[in-house]
């Protein structure tokens, strides 16, 4: 039984420019496709057979009760809540410099041009069940673009804000980053605890020849949200791209990142940090994907886990037949820090192209108990010296995060953490 | 050890060392296909007990229920009714090798197996096509109760032992492949080791098809005892045929108690042999177990080595290295299960592939609950020789207690330019150099080899380095 039905889909609002033909191809497919399943490799690790797509599916929200969009050091901002953008803020004059920043249905009945060849153009709507639900019954969402040779300095932001009980929310940003353009966006995602709730997101991004897009994804759902998030970017010759995941929130999250090297010259960072606790379990997945040679590729995940949660990573670095002299670096590493939490590391390597530098590694580990004695040897409490340990653990991922906000609301949180848990 | 330019040359004109035909030496008609009747049949020829026609019928049930494997190589082009199950090449089991058929002798002279008898081997299993036609082990060894003989053998001579321990770490519906070995196994060894005994000298068994369409499908067992040591060595080939032929083993060993086994195995099937095997190893408290697996040759391998730390304080060891050249694909790995306290693994894995190859590391390293303070390390290098070929890597790490402490890493990399500009500098071709810097890259591996292994091992670099460069 599901409530994302035909009598649900005909009631919401009505799709502007083209993705009114979205929603209903999206839509069949939805219908047509099975959930995944875990005999899949893609699945293995989250089980979701037993998962009911029984939430409701559209709804509406007005921002009462949002919590403020602070956008001190923000060139704009939106804020969605539940299903609707509710607030668009810009603090600099972007549209005089062509800048684009808005709802995304908005930017689909404004400017066709720009939207039509890119929605879902990086993930297909029939990827899985999951995107066909989004493509069909997504509202609101981002839409960004910078024209050609445009930087801006200061990062936007869009906070997608869920106090539905029982509902789900779609949320799509759509990166587009012309040849040369410069540009730092953030999507956080906020609710508080639920009983239910479900986050289906997709996130577009193209970075153009050239061009250099900083991207965070900060993930803070409350309890009861199941989190199943698909970003993919696609680099131009000589573009530049960092990402950041950061995942502490959710009751289930599954988080695939990918990046594809399409052109030569690209470079591509992906980071991740995320801190499970209680029942949590992150599924997080990631490709690095060379189609073209001279490009480098670095992904650096770290994370902990507490009480019973369970964290998977895999990753897969594509190395294409054409793509020599690539250089792609994999590295994934789990402190356990419960007797009951669980950690699994997956890191494939699949290299057709021979003049390459390839590596991952990957580790699985307890603090380490020398560590501790030595530091308890200098008159540190065993607690604080275990908070101090895992503290430099995450920081080798923050201190390369150039985001000052993003890397001190991170600090904070892992912080707040440990004050909780050891 | 690099040979001259010369005697590259003339080796290059043989080409697979290995490619030569007996005429055939089939006691009776063989037939190709399986079916129950074929099953039936191997069953009644060896007079074996009913428990064992049960089982082999029952795990026919099983493969032929059980759909092909979807991850992996290409295994679609496995045509199973056109294969030969069973082919007995002489009326009896020799125990000298002048009693053999002067080819079928003529075939193991040119392995040079004899002649390693000699001169360090503890005992001799020869298999040609299904079964074991050949069959020695020093007069020491047997005197102090070492028990080292065919498989077909042991459940008739120690039908006990063989009952107690036959598929207890394979079960015949463990795999697809599992299951055809169980339906149509012969030949295979049987060793039994007695507590404390110490096999100084390694014993070896060799494994030769002669027939176009043959299924190989041995079965072997070795028990380790308490305190015991034993090293056991393996090699293979096949003549060069235009369609393929099938080797589909299954070996299961268990280490006592504080018993160590080494298991070395040099596999170098013509490239048209597919080669799916199935391995496993029990550790128990203490002991250690150790695959040294080199897939050097086979249309297509699919074999991951695994070994199952159950006791307090048992190793584990798989160190593999695998060779991929023109239209051969060699998914090869290995597994540690950590299930007990204080349990250790170490995975190395070294691979190559060249003129369209394809080489894969698949592993799984898993800690299971309870398995506490278990350490692993990982570690897997893979070196591509031109732009045609590929190399994959899949090591799963699956963690269920939190005082486990697991490291992988691996790197795929290209012969480095300054290394073959060095050694050219000094006067060595491109292709010298080249071998050479293979070979190192092998090392970890080669060291563990038994001296004349090594040698062979390196010396087949060489080889497949000719026509690489130039």
């Amino acid at each position: 039984m599901t409530t994302f039905d035909r009598a649900a889909l005909d009631a919401l609002p009505i799709a502007p420019g083209s993705t009114g033909a979205i929603r209903e191809r999206a839509f069949a497919q939805f219908e047509a496709l099975p959930v995944p399943s875990q005999e899949t490799e893609e699945w293995r690790y989250t089980d979701l057979s037993d998962f009911s797509l029984d939430f409701v599916p559209h709804a509406p929200g007005h921002g009462d009760g949002a919590p403020p969009t602070d956008s001190d050091g923000l060139a704009a901002s939106i804020l969605q809540h539940n299903s609707s953008v509710v607030m668009t803020t810009s603090g600099q004059d972007l549209e005089s410099r062509g800048v684009i920043f808005c709802d995304l249905d908005l930017a689909a009945e404004k400017y066709p041009e720009l939207v039509d060849p890119n929605l879902h153009d990086l993930v297909p709507t029939d990827r899985t069940k999951f995107t066909a639900l989004h493509g069909a019954f997504r509202t609101g969402g981002t839409f960004l673009y910078v024209p050609a040779d445009v930087g801006v300095e200061m990062p936007l932001q869009t906070v997608t804000y869920l106090d539905a009980d029982g509902a789900a929310v779609f949320p799509h940003t759509l990166l587009i980053a012309e040849r040369g353009a410069e540009v730092t966006f953030i999507d956080r995602y906020v609710s508080p605890d639920l009983e239910r709730g479900l986050s289906d997101a997709v996130t577009e991004i193209v970075v153009g020849d050239g061009a250099h897009v900083r991207y965070a994804s900060i993930q803070e759902w409350g309890n009861g949200v199941t989190h199943l998030s698909v970003q993919r970017t696609r680099l131009g010759r000589d573009a530049d791209f960092r990402s950041l995941a950061v995942g502490f929130g959710a009751s289930l999250a599954r988080a695939e990142v990918e990046a594809v090297l399409a052109e030569p010259g690209g470079f591509s960072e992906l980071l991740g940090v995320f801190f499970a606790d209680e029942d949590q379990h992150f599924d997080h997945r990631s490709v690095q994907d060379h189609a073209a040679p001279n490009c480098t590729s670095d992904l650096l995940y770290k994370g902990a886990l507490l009480d019973r949660s369970r964290a998977v990573y895999s990753g897969w670095v594509h190395v294409r037949p054409d793509a020599q002299k690539t250089i792609a670096m994999q590295t994934s590493r789990n402190m356990v820090l419960s007797e009951h939490a669980k950690a699994d590391a997956i890191p494939n390597l699949e290299i057709e192209a021979n003049d390459v530098r390839c590596g991952h590694a990957a580790s699985v580990g307890p603090v380490e108990e020398e560590t501790l004695f030595y530091l308890q040897s200098r008159g540190i409490p065993r607690d604080e010296a275990e908070r101090l340990v895992v503290t430099g653990f995450f920081q080798e991922v923050l201190d390369r995060v150039t985001l000052e906000e993003v890397r001190t609301g991170a600090e904070l949180a892992i912080q707040e953490e440990l004050q909780r848990a050891i | 050890m690099v040979i001259s330019q010369e005697e590259h040359l003339k080796e290059l004109d043989k080409g697979y060392r290995f490619d030569w035909k007996d005429a055939s030496h089939s006691v009776f008609e063989p037939k190709r296909g399986l079916s129950p009747a074929v099953v039936e049949e191997i069953s009644s020829l060896k007079s074996e007990p009913d428990w064992m026609r049960k089982r082999r019928l029952k795990a026919l049930e099983h493969f032929e229920a059980r759909p092909m494997p979807w991850w992996g190589a290409d295994l679609s082009d496995i045509d199973f009714e056109n294969i030969f199950y069973f082919i007995r090449s002489t009326e009896k089991q020799a125990g000298n090798w002048d009693e053999l058929p002067d080819d079928i002798k003529g075939t193991w002279d040119k392995l040079g197996i004899p002649e390693a008898e000699k001169k360090y081997l503890g005992g001799v299993s020869a298999q040609y096509e299904s079964e074991v036609v050949y069959h020695k082990i020093k007069k020491e060894l047997d005197d102090i109760g070492v028990l080292f003989t065919d498989m077909d053998s042991a459940l008739r001579d120690y039908p006990d032992l063989v009952k107690e321990h036959f598929g207890t770490l394979i079960p015949s519906n463990d795999n697809k492949f599992a299951a055809l070995n169980t339906a149509v196994w012969s030949g295979g060894s049987f060793i039994y080791v007695p507590p404390g005994v110490q096999v100084d000298i390694p014993l070896q068994a060799y494994f030769r098809i002669n027939a176009e369409n043959m299924g190989q499908f041995e079965r072997t067992l070795i028990i380790a005892d308490e305190g015991s040591y034993v090293h056991y060595v393996e090699g293979c080939s096949a003549p060069i045929y235009s369609s393929d032929s099938l080797h589909s083993a299954v070996v299961e060993i268990k280490a006592m108690k504080g018993a160590r086994v080494r298991y070395t195995t040099i596999q170098n099937w013509s490239t048209n042999v597919y080669n799916l095997v199935t391995k496993r190893a029990a550790a128990y408290e203490d002991a250690v177990m150790e695959w040294v697996d080199g897939n050097i040759g086979s249309k297509v391998t699919m074999k991951y080595p695994s070994i199952y730390l159950l006791g307090e304080g048992a190793r584990g060891e798989v160190l593999s290295v695998a060779y991929a050249g023109k239209g051969m694909h060699t998914d090869a790995g290995g597994k540690a299960i950590h299930a007990a306290p204080h349990t250790t693994s170490v995975i190395t894995s070294k691979s190559v592939s060249k003129d369209g190859g394809r080489t894969g590391y698949r592993g799984l390293v898993r800690v299971e609950p309870d398995a506490h303070h278990a350490k692993s390390n990982v570690r897997c290098d893979a070196l591509i020789l031109d732009d045609d070929s590929r190399s994959d890597t899949y090591p799963y790490i699956e963690v269920e207690d939190e005082t486990a402490s697991l490291g992988h890493e691996a790197t795929v990399s290209k012969v480095g330019e300054d290394q073959l500009f060095y050694l050219m500098s000094r006067g060595l071709s491109e292709v010298e150099a080249t071998a050479m810097i293979v070979n190192g890259f092998i090392e970890p591996i080669t060291r563990e080899l038994p001296m004349e292994y090594a040698v062979e091992l390196n010396r087949l670099v060489e080889l497949q380095m000719e026509g690489s460069v130039g």
